[in-house]
This record gives structure tokens, C-alpha cells and sequence, in this order.
């Protein structure tokens, strides 16, 4: 299974994305356990703050966008993770 | 505005003149009006030269005492926390104050506002950032000032917020409907975000429009609302560098990439697409023309990256124009934001709203209108 973000906005407009695979990885019952846990489907869309970023995290069927604002909790513990693994 | 031959401009210069040497008095009174008319006063408040310091301290400081409608207007958004619409009131009840600086030290944390670190009159420490971010706050708050008669961005007189040294290795800058917020970058791609006067100016007119057009942050509209922060903060740093729209860069954020990028800036209006072309970052992806024109979801919905399309026609109606692009061009897009425009504008709507403001404020007939008709036509905005 496959973990992807996007990262785009931001005053430069400069889109990034990291992505993992964890099927083969030690820790892969960790990732699925965190990605079970998180409230897919129920991110309100806000009032976007001009220059924020926008993070688009896709995992296998399931996507979403959430602005920077919204990036808190176990949604930027999972994001933090992508980045780190992805390097 | 120096050196200018018109005789409106020299017969300020003369009355100016007259009252900063005390043979005219500016009395702190309705007679004022009398002695010298509400459209003086606001013209010599805004005089860009030392020689009438004077004179437009006097001037400002008769129309302070002589506006009952600032009160109300105080108690008609408390807070100004949300975006609101300023109705557009009669210039003379209009004051224009200096501005009301305050820089906060965000300490890498993500808590805004942070530490007070300066505040306005107070002397320059040993921050950069912070040096960086109060002058940058002042250089803005003083084109719109000087050049539009903009009393801050909610033209109230709005005190000025900033917060540096946010979050770590944050790569970016933003309004967040209240302050500025700076980011000091990684290091390797980027350099801190106050270290760029556009990038500042940028920021501070995202205040300005949420306070006028409030356009919607998303597709068109959202990509307009981007290009007229690079609009102004191109503009704050042309004024403040005194370079005429020939002679200016008309970069974004030029110097905000470390060495080891490949590339100058940002953003180029006069050249949308060429800014940047690194092996990490790719290649800017602006386009100058609607057949570069791209729908995306990302960047709610590619705000930063249409921008180029109007970014380039205000760059060519300046260029058009010649001179200071902060003067007439600069003055039809403010008139423009400031009119009655509506948040959800598109290309079309917007660029039809700059022809009628130049129309408006120099003729129907006039070369300025018809730069500014021409100027969209090429970008293929019709």
C-alpha cells in the first residue's frame, strides 16, 4: 500500500510530494494502525488563508485535501511519518 | 511625483510652501476648509518630499480633528477579525495616519503572535528579520498612503502585525486574515521570507484586498487575488528603489533563493515561466497567456499559478504607459479593487472593471484606457 502528499501552495507555488510504500516495511502494522484511526471523508473545507498550503494525502482509494490549518493531530502525525520515511 | 511638471502638482507645491514657512495657517477647524479646500489637504497630507514635511503634518493632523465618521466606522467592525467590504466614503473624512507598527518574535514555535520584539518608533536591534519586517511593514504602508491615499490596508488605519521567525525551517509567508507571518526557510532552497521588500508588499495586500474586492481565494478569482498581491508588492519595491516600470525587474521575491538554486526569483510578471528552472524545484510553471492557461485541484486551483496571466497584463499596460508603473497603471488596478468588483470575478470581468476604471479616471478616449484594453488583449484575455 502505498502513501502519497502532496504539498501545494504556499507563497511560491512550489508543489512537493513524498511517498511511501509500507508493505514490506518492520513497521507496516504501525502505519496501518494510524491510518485506520484518521477521519477520512470528514474534513470540512475552510475558508482558504491566502500563501497557506494546501495537502492533498492519498492511500489506496481513500483522498484527501486539508489546508495547512487543518493539518493537526494524527493527520500531521501520518504526514510528518510520509515526509520522514520518504526522506 | 517629483520633478512633476503639472500645475495642479506645483500649485500644491506653491500653497505647501506658503504654510510650512507660516504664511498660510492651517487651523484645526472646519474654517480650515475654507482657507484650504478638503482636496488640498488630502493632496498635501500625501506630498513625497521632505521640503513640505511640514506642511503635510499640518494637513493630516486638521483632517484627524475633523472626522466625525471615524468612531462609527471603529464601532461598525470590532475587531475586524473576518473580511469585510469598506464602503468607499468622501475623501476629505478620510484620515490618514501614519502607520502603527508592532513585530513579533515567533521564537520557531507555531504560536502566533509571539514575543513582542519592536514597536513602532522603536530602534532597529540586532535581528535582521526584524529590521527586515518593520521597514518592509513601513515601505507598504507607504505606498498605498502616499500613492492611493490608503489609510493601512482596512483604510482605517489598521495597526500593522507581524510575526518573524515562524515555525522551523518553514519555507514560506502568509496573512492569516489578522498579521503577516514570516517563515526563516531551510537553508538550502530558501532564505528567510523578510528578506524580499515584494514578498512583503505581497503579504500586506492580501490584507488590503480582504479589506476591498475580498476576492474568493479559489480559481480565477483566487489567482486575481494573487496577482494583485505581486501587483503591489512589485510596486512597494519599485517605489522604494525609485525605478520607473523600464527600469524595474519586476521579479517576485527576487534573492529568496540560496545560491544553490538555479534561479532568480519566484515570479517574473514581465516573464512569466522563467524565474526558476532547477533540477530539485523543476521548472516555473507560470504562464504569461490563457494558452498556457491550467486547471488544477492543487493550490486551490492553481491561485499561484494563473496569477501569471495577470501579473503580465498590468506588466505590459506599465510598460505601455511608462513612468512609474506605481502611478497610473498602479492607480486603474487600486481604483479597480477598491470599485465595486465582485469577489467571485474571473479574467474577464476583471480585466473589462480595469478598462472602465481607466476610463473612469482618465476618459473614455484615453491612451490609458487604451493601454490597459490593449495589455489584456495580449495575454488573450478578452
Amino acid at each position: 500500500m502505498k502513501i502519497t502528499v502532496v504539498r501545494s501552495g504556499g507563497i511560491a507555488g512550489i508543489s512537493t510530494s513524498w511517498e511511501v510504500t509500507i508493505d514490506d516495511r518492520d513497521d507496516r502494522d504501525s502505519w496501518i494502525g494510524l491510518i485506520e484511526q484518521l477521519p477520512w471523508g470528514t474534513a470540512a473545507r475552510t475558508r482558504a488563508e491566502p500563501d497557506r498550503y494546501s495537502y492533498r494525502i492519498r492511500c489506496a482509494r481513500r483522498q484527501v485535501t486539508l489546508a495547512e490549518q487543518q493539518l493537526t493531530g494524527p493527520w500531521r502525525e501520518l504526514v510528518e511519518r510520509v515526509q520522514d520515511a520518504a526522506g | 511625483m517629483r520633478g512633476s511638471s503639472d500645475p495642479g502638482q506645483i500649485h500644491i507645491r506653491r500653497i505647501g510652501a506658503a504654510i510650512a514657512t507660516g504664511r498660510i495657517g492651517v487651523a484645526p477647524s472646519s474654517m480650515s476648509c475654507f482657507i484650504v479646500p478638503p482636496y488640498l489637504l488630502e493632496r498635501l497630507a500625501n506630498l513625497d518630499d521632505p521640503r513640505f514635511e511640514r506642511a503635510a503634518a499640518a494637513a493630516r493632523a486638521s483632517r484627524t480633528l475633523d472626522d466625525p465618521f471615524r468612531s462609527a466606522r471603529v464601532q461598525e467592525r470590532p475587531g475586524a477579525r473576518q473580511a469585510q467590504r469598506v464602503p468607499r466614503e468622501p475623501i476629505a473624512r478620510r484620515t490618514l495616519e501614519p502607520p502603527l507598527r508592532t513585530i513579533y518574535d515567533a521564537g520557531n514555535t507555531e504560536s502566533l503572535p509571539g514575543r513582542v520584539v519592536r514597536k513602532e518608533g522603536g530602534p532597529a536591534g540586532d535581528d535582521q528579520s526584524v529590521t527586515e519586517a518593520y521597514d518592509g511593514l513601513g515601505r507598504t504602508h507607504e505606498l498605498f498612503r502616499l500613492a492611493y491615499s490608503r489609510a493601512s490596508i482596512d483604510d482605517n488605519n489598521l495597526p500593522l502585525d507581524a510575526s518573524v521567525h515562524y515555525g522551523r525551517d518553514y519555507d514560506n509567508a502568509f496573512w492569516n486574515g489578522t498579521q503577516m507571518v514570516f517563515g526563516d526557510g531551510d537553508g538550502t532552497v530558501f532564505r528567510g521570507f523578510t528578506s524580499s521588500l515584494s514578498v512583503i508588499g505581497h503579504e500586506l495586500t492580501h490584507g488590503v484586498t480582504q479589506y476591498s474586492a475580498n476576492l474568493e481565494y479559489r480559481g480565477q478569482s483566487g489567482a486575481l487575488n494573487e496577482s494583485i498581491s505581486d501587483v503591489f508588492g512589485a510596486l512597494v519595491e519599485q517605489r522604494a528603489l525609485r525605478q520607473g516600470a523600464a527600469e524595474a525587474s519586476w521579479l517576485i521575491g527576487a534573492g529568496l533563493f540560496t545560491d544553490q538554486v538555479q534561479g532568480v526569483a519566484l515570479r517574473s510578471m514581465m516573464a512569466p515561466g522563467t524565474a526558476y528552472d532547477d533540477d530539485v524545484l523543476g521548472k516555473d510553471p507560470q504562464p504569461a497567456t490563457m494558452s498556457g492557461y491550467r486547471e488544477t485541484e492543487d493550490d486551490n486551483g492553481g491561485v499561484h499559478l494563473n496569477s501569471g496571466i495577470p501579473n503580465h497584463a498590468f506588466y505590459l499596460a506599465a510598460i505601455e504607459l511608462g513612468g512609474n508603473a506605481w502611478e497610473r497603471a498602479g492607480q486603474i488596478w487600486y481604483d479597480t479593487i477598491t470599485g465595486s468588483l465582485p469577489e467571485t470575478a474571473d479574467f474577464s470581468v476583471f480585466a473589462g472593471r480595469t478598462a472602465d476604471a481607466a476610463a473612469a479616471r482618465y476618459g473614455a478616449d484615453s491612451v490609458e484606457r487604451r493601454a490597459v484594453a490593449a495589455a489584456w488583449r495580449k495575454v488573450g484575455v478578452t
